[in-house]
């Protein structure tokens, strides 16, 4: 091997993060068993869980009501993303006066690449600390920080002594660090991989290290190099600050099944503002809007349609939702959401049109065409305002006042979020389902 | 029937009815070619119900008049591949037999009374043009007509015949292009129809000579064209055309000159980088000087320096060379004229008498 890789690689993640956030604003709570998440009632899930509440086995992800039976005085609290997301730029801040290469994960956990800084601020260890102090000073929140040479085992340094926790994993260190350690620790080995490696006889980082490659790669083919080589602690993975969005969407599974039209449709309008305003915070546009829906019997479909011209205004996306809605078997849904893919930069060219792109859409759009021009015109001016005062500062008539019926992880107005970008999935934080979390903001 | 024509006049006209009838339809009859032989012609029928054909053989001896009703395309297959000058055609009952020299073949017949009515043209009311101009001018403009589905009154070209002009206008909502030329109406009404993009390109198959006078006739929901050999119909475009003259600017505050033949070099030259999803070119002018920048992210940039005629201030303005390429390739002028205004307003281009295309601009930092 040439020269091993510098240890330049940190990884940051938040304590319990939606659940500290709680008790920092409310120390009351100091001490209890906190968890943020959806009430039992309505199928409801974990979303964070304090220190505390882990010790009786309350887990993110899982059932409410489950975590009542192990807890039963469990403080059990409804998230508040714009808080959370809030704070979440704060903490990102604090990362960028040190590196510019931030990749985050998701709202409380982020990569960092501090090649380049050390003769500014010290070297990755001394950055590590700093960032750890500056977080708590001005946030007073804890951070657990990893640095190594691979964001496999600076994720892994991280999560070793969690919380509070300052772990440095060198070159050299990978064998005496990883061996001991399970295999389901690997990126990538979840529970059934996991099983098939116990069958093997492999239950340890070091069990798999030893075996032979091509013995490994008999049982997982492709992917035994992959965690073949992160068993030996290499990664290539680079720290990427702008990972590259495919598609953005948000969708809700509901506490119970809806039939009814007019609440489907207001969904989809909140839906489609909140994916909206995310493309134009973001600085995107999508061209194909995809409508998903699930009936009781859990069987899911969907349905498609690209659009002539990109687009990341909400009225926009919900009236193609709207329309892909109509085109679904009108019976009671368990889950419903929208995505928007085909996503390009606003400020990629743009063919203008003759005739006002009148005549690019079906005659009867025409009035809706024009009026969507206006409404371009005024949205950056309500983005400002929803930026200043909240999202639900401004919505459409047909939203307002309505509250929508709570999602199995109990969030409002929000619904899930979800983003493909084309990454392995699995390494997102502590919110609940699966690949995805919350959009991250930077 | 029994008919004798010369092969490469069967062939032409076997070609013409393919390009009509179509591919797959719920009625098996229309994939079928009636051939209709009289004292001394024969007279090849097709149509997909839009458009529809007649089209004329001379030279033939007719042994024998009568229809028959075969498969078109083993039938121009056969024929094209046929060595011989003379091809005959006769029929019994139940076959037709396709004969040239020592190679035949014998095609399976339907029944003539099964085929639809195709109807004659009639001379009343239409007006009479020169073949050539009009192959022209649908040249002119055709090829800017909506290709893509969900545009319905776009998927023809607008005609309209007023005050001794005929005028063809197509467009697919990003560039349009206009054309004129002289016509006699002679008592012929003022019209305005839309014409099935298809039946326009096919008139200008059925004129051989750019010499003869051709005939055009808008009525009834149905164009019709008459040229010395072939009969042509087709069904109008029952839509809104969009209305054209309000995107045509009057004033545009810049005009730049150019040999059309080193711009359309330049143009393509720096087009050759710029990137697939838009095909911008930026076009920048200052004096005299006109640059044309293009570039892609994942390609690099380009960049070609000409001198022009220019009035006007610095401006600056960017299209997709792809279109103002189509123009001037169809429009084929000895000198350009591009006025503009802003770089979101659209670009007029004269390209030649009575030829200007609009492009609408791109737009590269919305």
């Amino acid at each position: 091997m040439a020269t091993p890789p510098p240890l330049t690689i940190l990884h940051v993640d938040m304590d319990a993060f939606y659940a500290s956030v709680e008790i920092r604003d409310n120390p009351s709570l100091q001490g209890l068993p906190v968890c943020v998440g959806g009430p039992a009632a309505s199928r409801g899930v974990i979303a964070a869980a304090s220190y505390e509440a882990r010790r009786f086995g309350v887990h993110s992800a899982l059932a409410t009501a489950v975590a009542r039976r192990m807890c039963p005085d469990l403080v059990l609290l409804p998230p508040d993303f714009d808080k959370y997301t809030a704070v979440s730029r704060q903490v990102m801040a604090i990362f960028r006066r040190y590196t510019p290469t931030v990749e985050p994960l998701s709202l409380d956990e982020a990569f960092l690449d501090v090649s380049g800084s050390e003769r500014l601020f010290g070297d990755a260890e001394q950055i590590g600390r700093r960032i750890k102090d500056d977080i708590l000073r001005e946030t007073s929140l804890v951070a657990s920080v990893g640095v190594a040479p691979t964001k496999f085992l600076a994720k892994l340094a991280s999560d070793l002594d969690k919380p509070d926790g300052f772990r440095v994993i060198r070159h050299g260190e990978e064998r005496s660090v990883l061996d001991p350690l399970p295999v389901s620790k690997i990126f990538g080995v979840g529970p059934r991989s996991a099983k098939r490696l116990q069958a093997m006889g492999v239950r340890t980082i070091g069990d798999l290290a030893s075996r032979p490659r091509r013995v490994v790669a008999r049982q997982f083919g492709a992917s035994a190099i992959w965690i073949h080589d992160l068993a030996h602690g290499i990664d290539p993975r680079r720290v990427t600050p702008r990972r590259e969005e495919k598609s953005h969407g948000m969708e809700r599974t509901f506490a119970e099944d809806i039939s009814d039209q007019e609440e489907l449709r207001g969904l989809l309008m909140s839906f489609s503002e909140e994916v909206a305003f995310y493309l134009r915070d973001k600085g995107l546009r999508g061209k194909t809007v995809t409508l998903k829906a699930r009936f009781s019997d859990f069987k899911t479909v969907t349905r498609t349609k690209t659009l002539a011209h990109a687009t990341n205004l909400g009225p926009r996306i919900y009236s193609v939702a709207s329309e892909l809605l109509n085109r679904i078997d009108d019976r009671p849904l368990r889950l419903l959401g929208v995505q928007i893919s085909r996503l390009e930069d606003v400020r990629q060219p743009v063919q203008t049109t003759l005739f006002n792109g009148a005549m690019a859409e079906p005659s009867s759009r025409r009035d809706y065409l024009a009026s969507a021009e206006k409404l371009a015109k005024v949205t950056p001016s309500l983005d400002k305002l929803r930026r200043k005062f909240g999202r639900g500062v401004v919505v459409p008539a047909a939203i307002l006042d309505k509250s929508l019926p709570r999602g199995r992880d109990g969030t409002g107005a929000t619904g899930e979020a979800s983003r493909a970008d084309g990454r392995e999935p699995g390494l997102d934080g502590e919110f609940p389902g699966g690949p995805g979390g919350l959009p991250v903001e930077d | 029937m029994k008919a004798t024509c010369d092969r490469d006049a069967l062939r032409e006209g076997l070609a013409i009815i393919c390009g009509v009838i179509p591919t797959k339809s719920p009625k098996p009859i229309l994939s079928n070619v009636c051939l209709v032989a009289t004292d001394d012609l024969v007279e090849l029928v097709g149509t997909d119900q839009e458009v529809s054909v007649r089209f004329k053989l001379d030279k033939v001896d007719v042994a024998e008049p009568g229809p028959v009703v075969i498969p078109a395309r083993t039938a121009f297959d056969f024929v094209r591949d046929l060595s011989g000058e003379t091809v005959t055609i006769s029929t019994d009952d139940s076959r037709c037999t396709i004969t040239s020299g020592e190679d035949s073949c014998e095609l399976v017949v339907a029944d003539p009374d099964e085929f639809p009515v195709v109807p004659r043209f009639d001379d009343q009311g239409s007006v009479s043009v020169q073949g050539g101009s009009f192959s022209r001018l649908v040249g002119r403009t055709a090829f800017a007509a909506a290709r893509e589905p969900g545009r319905y009154a776009m998927h023809g070209v607008l005609t309209e015949l007023d005050n001794d002009q005929l005028r063809l206008v197509a467009t697919d909502g990003r560039r349009l292009s206009m054309a004129s030329i002289p016509v006699e109406m002679a008592g012929a009404e003022k019209t305005s129809a839309i014409i099935p993009t298809k039946g326009m390109q096919l008139f200008c198959r059925v004129i051989p000579d750019p010499l003869d006078q051709i005939r055009l006739s808008l009525k009834e929901g149905q164009v019709g064209l008459r040229s010395k050999n072939a009969e042509i119909f087709a069904r109008l475009i029952d839509g809104d055309f969009p209305q054209y003259s309000a995107v045509i600017p009057a004033e545009c505050g810049n005009a730049i000159e150019a040999d059309a033949e080193q711009f359309t070099r330049k143009l393509r030259l720096v087009s050759n980088v710029s990137g697939d999803e838009t095909r911008a070119v930026r076009f920048r002018v200052k004096g005299e000087k006109l640059e044309l920048f293009g570039h892609s992210a994942d390609r690099g940039e380009a960049t070609a320096h000409m001198e022009v005629a220019f009035k006007g201030e610095e401006a600056e303005i960017a299209f997709n060379a792809d279109y103002v390429l189509d123009g001037l390739k169809n429009g084929a002028p000895e000198r350009v004229i591009l006025e503009f205004g802003q770089k979101t307003s659209p670009g007029k281009f004269t390209l030649g008498e009575n030829h200007i295309y609009i492009v609408m601009p791109i737009t590269l930092d919305a």
